[in-house]
């Protein structure tokens, strides 16, 4: 062993080592081990386990447009406190222009419009004032309906019984959803599908005309049945409370309604409603889900023990789901699905059993080709590539990075890939071995020689794996994880490991001449 | 020891520059008819690119044929197609919004259910979804190339980086133009392939790129073609190992690693011929453009 430092070879065998026994827990693959080593085993991606991914896009327009009529709402308020007289108003994409017919109290309600809506741009000319919705208020609207809704679909997904999900937000208004196991998503899709925004309105039963002309006066709704929709409500614009005063919501079976679904209020709403079924009594109360009512019973008597049951036509599924809707609160606006893969079990393994096969026959082939073609140095070089193997394993698992198929594709690649190192080393020892005669002189300087090139090569596909991380989406990442692995670990194992190998070899074989 | 290698000679001496007019000929034939390709044929876009609906079943005693006259009748822009084998059946839908999409999936499930033994996959991508990945895909290659160029570029002189992105052009059109011809389906795992036949394209250059810089500052007499000569005759058994092993495990993946995997792999060996190809044929004699040194200027 001339001039092996013994440092290097420590180093050299205790990393190898190291890869080799860090590959174990993702080699034995216990699924549901608890012990900590084992635990640092490889996460399958979703098209190798199986499950649905699925991107939500938050519907932020019909925010916007509803603020835009809580604004006219304000104005109309504002106007009538004040008795100014509004002429028409007019709702743009962005903004809402109220034209006043006369401009003497114009200044007073932008002032106390302003004392409401702080950060919208008011503006006014002549007899119009125009309200705008300005990008910084956008933002605030995006920011806590995207938070909200992440919240909600959490917890709506708990309730739904799904192992393991991850739920994140994905750019500015989307929300990616992880669903490991979840083979068809239908029921998911369904939760995820309703805003489910519960509120209780007190009917008008009073003004005939008006649901007549099906045209609703100021401060009144008309909402259709959610079971019949030419039978429409005349209801108070203003909720008497809503959903989010709940605190429990069950599934619950009542012998002369059927199924229903039994719910309790929080103090406030407990108080609000016992108030206003006080002083309604004989009126009838709607019970009005995402803009369609289900029912409305009249109002025998005060309600003010905080808890009702809500019935319907329901069967125990749809009852039972709507409490779960209603128990995770309501979304602040309607979320559509963009894109959605969902990948069953049996291509999952499938996938993994042609991966294996692929990687192990690409490897056969490849350590047959390097023996045939550098005998001797071409066995030493299939010792680097196999742990190289091992350390892709180990890092792959010890950073909790996730394998999906493309990342198989990464890993075979770089089983061709990785011995390039090897080939320009040897190839150097090669045109060395015409110039000198003494072993270890041709070695090192083959080594040293090549060293450059190794890095110049292996860094240009580097950058590409390492912007195929920052720009691709879901699996391409597990490619180019897979492949900048592979790429790193390839410069270590040719570099150190086969370095390491040529010069036991040539040490214990006592090699006078080198033929390459 | 026994070893193949020594049938290639240690130092060859084939004259590559030569034949570089011809191959220069070929190339730009090549080009422009992957130009007039992409312009006029288009690329077989996948759901990913084109948006859409996709579901891989897996069927019993049911012929293709009888499961496109049941969706037929239902849908008019269906397309169905056997994946791997006759019991796996690839169905495709183009749908115009999201909405109807979801109602989609859920309809051709219920139409073909009991003659499905298991849905094995089934995805959807919206038109949102579709453009904008068309838009990150085409951002990550740019991206990527003009990285690699600043990488060249900082490691050797400017003119090397000329050739590599003369070469990189040439591969990137080149493998498009062959994926058009042969309507491999393009897919966000394209995108993969291209960015890693660029690094692999560009890896091989730079090999060729490193002997032909060390050879200038070694040979200062020998006249510039047959110093790349020499350089791509020095570098000639390295490139062709690495492109084979490379070829093996990729040819391995073709194979045996699976119908959702193949497209990748066929991208992968396409360009990893046409890198290797390029960076003798192509990257190098580009070089020649340039003098690199005073006394040839009447080279």
């Amino acid at each position: 062993m001339k001039n092996y430092p013994i440092w290097k070879s420590f180093t050299v065998i205790s990393l190898v080592l190291l890869g080799i026994i860090f590959a174990i827990p993702s080699i034995i693959y216990d699924e549901n081990s608890k012990n900590w080593f084992l635990k640092n085993k490889i996460n399958l991606g979703l098209d190798l386990q199986g499950g649905s991914y699925l991107l939500l896009e938050v519907q932020l327009d019909v925010l916007y447009k509803e603020e835009l009529d809580n604004f006219v709402d304000s104005v109309r308020l504002i106007s009538r406190d004040q008795a100014a007289k509004i002429e028409k108003i007019d709702i743009q994409e962005n903004e809402v222009v109220v034209f006043f017919t006369n401009i003497e109290k114009i200044k007073d309600i932008r002032d106390s419009f302003f004392q409401m809506y702080r950060g919208v741009s008011l503006q006014i000319s002549n007899n119009r004032l125009s309200i705008k919705l300005n990008d910084e208020y956008r933002k605030i609207i995006q920011d806590s309906a995207i938070k909200q809704s992440l919240e909600i679909v959490r917890k709506r997904i708990d309730e739904s019984g799904t192992k393991e999900p991850l739920i994140q937000r994905s750019g500015k208004k989307r929300i990616l959803l992880q669903l490991p196991g979840v083979k068809d998503p239908e029921r998911i899709k369904d939760l995820l599908g309703k805003t489910a925004k519960l509120t209780f309105h007190i009917v008008d039963n009073e003004n005939t005309s008006a649901l007549q002309n099906n045209l609703a006066p100021f401060g009144k709704i008309i909402v259709s049945d959610m079971y019949d929709e030419n039978t429409k409500y005349l209801l108070d614009k203003r909720a008497v409370v809503g959903g989010e005063n709940l605190v429990d919501a069950k599934g619950s079976f009542d012998q002369t309604e059927g199924h229903a679904v039994s719910f309790r209020f929080d103090t406030e709403g407990a108080q609000k409603f016992g108030k206003v079924t006080t002083n309604n009594i004989g009126k009838n109360l709607a019970v009005v889900l995402d803009g369609v009512v289900i029912t409305a019973p009249r109002i025998n008597s005060a309600i003010t023990g905080g808890s009702g049951i809500i019935t319907g036509n329901f069967n125990a599924q749809e009852a039972s789901d709507l409490a779960v809707l209603l128990r995770a609160g309501a979304l602040p606006a309607p979320l559509e699905i963009v894109e959605e893969r969902s990948v069953g079990a049996g291509l999952g393994a499938d996938s993994i059993a042609a991966g294996q096969i692929a990687a192990i026959i690409g490897m056969v082939f490849v350590c047959i080709f390097m023996i045939l073609i550098y005998g001797t140095f071409g066995a030493l070089a299939n010792v680097s590539l196999i742990v190289n193997l091992f350390i892709i394993i180990s890092l792959l698992g010890t950073i909790g990075a996730t394998l999906t198929l493309p990342g198989i594709a990464g890993i075979v690649l770089t089983i061709g890939m990785a011995v390039d190192a090897n080939v320009l080393i040897f190839e150097r020892i090669k045109e060395e071995s015409l110039k000198q005669t003494k072993v270890f002189h041709i070695v090192k300087n083959g080594f040293d020689r090549a060293m450059s090139t190794i890095l110049d090569a292996n860094i240009t596909t580097l950058i590409a794996a390492v912007l195929l991380f920052a720009f691709g989406s879901g699996p391409i990442r597990g490619f180019s994880i897979t492949l900048s692995l592979g790429v790193i670990a390839s410069m270590f194992t040719a570099l150190m490991l086969t370095n390491f190998l040529v010069y036991m070899y040539l040490s214990f074989a006592n090699k006078k001449e080198l033929t390459l | 020891m026994f070893g193949l290698n020594k049938i290639i000679p240690v130092e060859p001496n084939i004259n590559f520059l030569g034949l570089r007019r011809n191959f220069l000929i070929f190339s730009i034939l090549a080009m422009l008819i992957s130009i007039v390709l992409l312009s006029i044929k288009g690329l077989n876009l996948g759901i990913d690119f084109k948006g859409g609906t996709l579901i891989e079943v897996s069927t019993k005693n049911t012929s293709i044929g009888e499961l496109r006259e049941i969706l037929s009748s239902s849908y008019s822009d269906v397309s169905l197609q056997e994946f791997g084998n006759e019991n796996i059946i690839l169905i495709r839908l183009q749908n115009k919004s999201n909405q109807e999409s979801i109602e989609t999936v859920n309809s051709v499930k219920n139409l073909i259910q009991d003659k499905v033994v298991e849905f094995r996959r089934s995805e959807f991508v919206g038109p949102t979804i579709s453009s904008e990945l068309l838009f990150r895909g085409f951002q990550a290659v740019s991206f990527a190339l003009i990285a690699i160029l600043i990488y060249i570029w900082l490691r050797f002189e400017w003119q090397f980086g000329f050739g590599a992105v003369v070469a990189l052009t040439h591969d990137v059109l080149f493998t498009l133009g062959l994926l058009s011809i042969l309507n491999v389906e393009f897919s966000l795992a394209t995108i993969a392939a291209i960015l890693t036949i660029a690094g692999y394209s560009i890896n091989d250059t730079v090999v060729i790129f490193d002997r032909v810089r060390e050879n200038l500052r070694k040979y200062k007499k020998l006249e510039l073609v047959d110093l790349f000569n020499l350089s791509v005759n020095n570098t000639l058994s390295r490139t062709i190992m690495t492109s084979l092993t490379t070829l093996l495990a990729l040819v391995s993946l073709f194979i045996f690693g699976g119908e959702v995997i193949r497209p990748f792999a066929l991208t992968m060996i396409i360009g990893v011929i046409i890198g290797t190809y390029s960076s003798v044929f192509i990257a190098v004699p580009t070089l020649l453009i340039f003098k690199f040194r005073p006394q040839d200027e009447d080279d």
